[in-house]
């Protein structure tokens, strides 16, 4: 399905390349059309025009994952301040998503 | 009260108390009311389960008549999910919107209460309520809960309450209580799964991974954020042996290797949690294990 954007971090971009995926992580650094992520690792990202990243803050990218890993987005949304955001949450829910992907994705076999 | 007369009335809903009120009511009467709702599906069996997406697109419709859906093969009517706002559609007489909760898309509409539109003109309490409505916004996260319907091979959901998301916490907080509800439906309680192997859905949390190894089976859980120095003492307690009353302050810390001070400040929040409970003083405490 298409229409699914499975939740990954930093180590489980290698095994989404090209698919669309979504990612919860911390701005790290923010360098004009490109944006630096902690999620589970550094992630680089490309931003699109209606991307506003924040130092420090939470946010939740949706994009596609490219050859060299990084990420290129499509649609982000703000999550307000990292301290506000629960990261042990966020990574119980990326592992719950892998090891129980039957009620999140399809696995392509 | 007459005992004989109760038991005559031991097999309806009806308490002993209607029966001491009202002098008698005849059995056959209960019966009769009590029927419908036994031959037609009730609101009352009504479950509200938590679900991604892809579950309601994945559950079986028995039949196309049918009221409900099977998720896990357990009969599933209401319905809660966090998703993210897609695409609102202003319809003459329902909202519809698109939710994207990263498992798929759904379309969820909801009924324009008319009466309510009008009552807003007076501007009291369902004014309050349409301004909760209006922050429904594209993009955003939302709550809805509702009942998934099946019309012409498409699925939505009709929903009673949609109410936009504060704490962007409650989008992990509503997939992980989806999966814990998925996996006690396909594997059981978690008190069966501790008997069976340590490993597995216990994992999830990944909080406090040097503890983790040191969990006994049947121990149950500590909630993420339980501090480091409470674990240690709960496990203290838990690995220790000792009589029906417990363990002395004194004797944690000399086996745990803590501060009395520390092991007090632990237990205060462990009795909070409740995790432990107070036997014969105040410095006393035992596992209050439900198992």
């Amino acid at each position: 399905m298409t229409e699914s954007t499975p939740r990954v971090n930093a180590p489980y971009l290698e095994q989404f390349s090209h698919q669309t995926v979504r990612i919860l992580g911390k701005v790290r650094q923010l360098r004009g059309e490109q944006a630096t992520i902690d999620a589970g690792g550094q992630i680089q990202v490309h931003l699109n025009r209606d991307a506003h990243l924040q130092l420090n803050h939470a946010v939740e990218i949706i994009g596609k994952v490219q050859n060299d890993l990084s990420v290129k987005v499509m649609a982000s949304t703000d999550m307000g301040p990292e301290g506000n955001i629960d990261f042990n949450a966020v990574d119980a829910v990326v592992d719950a998503t892998h090891r129980y992907n039957q009620i999140f994705y399809e696995k392509e076999q | 009260m007459d005992y004989n007369t109760n038991n005559n009335y031991s097999t309806t809903s009806y308490s002993a108390g209607g029966g001491g009120g009202g002098g008698g009511f005849m059995p056959g009467s209960q019966n009769a009311s009590d029927s419908p709702s036994g031959g037609k599906r009730s609101y009352g069996k009504d479950t509200l389960r938590p679900c991604t997406i892809k579950q309601l697109h994945d559950a079986i419709h028995p039949n196309p008549d049918a009221e409900y859906f099977l998720i896990d093969g357990s009969e599933t009517t209401q319905i809660t999910f966090v998703g993210q706002v897609r695409a609102i559609s202003m319809q003459t007489t329902n909202v519809t919107y698109k939710l994207d909760d990263g498992t798929g898309i759904m379309e969820v509409k909801q009924w324009i209460d008319a009466e309510q539109q009008s009552g807003d003109d007076g501007g009291d309490g369902g004014g309050q309520e349409r301004k909760e409505k209006e922050k429904v916004v594209e993009q955003g996260y939302v709550r809805v809960w509702g009942r998934l319907k099946a019309f012409n091979n498409k699925r939505h959901v009709g929903a009673n309450i949609i109410r936009p998301i504060k704490d962007f916490n409650e989008i992990q907080y509503h997939l992980l209580e989806a999966t814990v509800v998925h996996l006690h439906f396909t594997r059981g309680p978690p008190g069966e799964l501790n008997d069976n192997s340590k490993g597995g859905a216990q994992n999830m949390n990944g909080n406090g991974g040097a503890y983790d190894a040191g969990d006994m089976g049947g121990v149950q859980k500590l909630p993420a954020g339980t501090s480091a120095a409470a674990r240690k003492v709960y496990h203290t307690i838990a690995n220790t042996p000792q009589s029906h009353e417990g363990l002395h302050v004194q004797q944690i810390a000399q086996t745990g290797g803590m501060e009395i001070g520390e092991v007090l400040r632990a237990g205060e929040e462990l009795v909070g949690l409740g995790a432990i409970y107070t036997t014969v003083d105040e410095q006393t405490w035992a596992l209050l294990d439900v198992n």
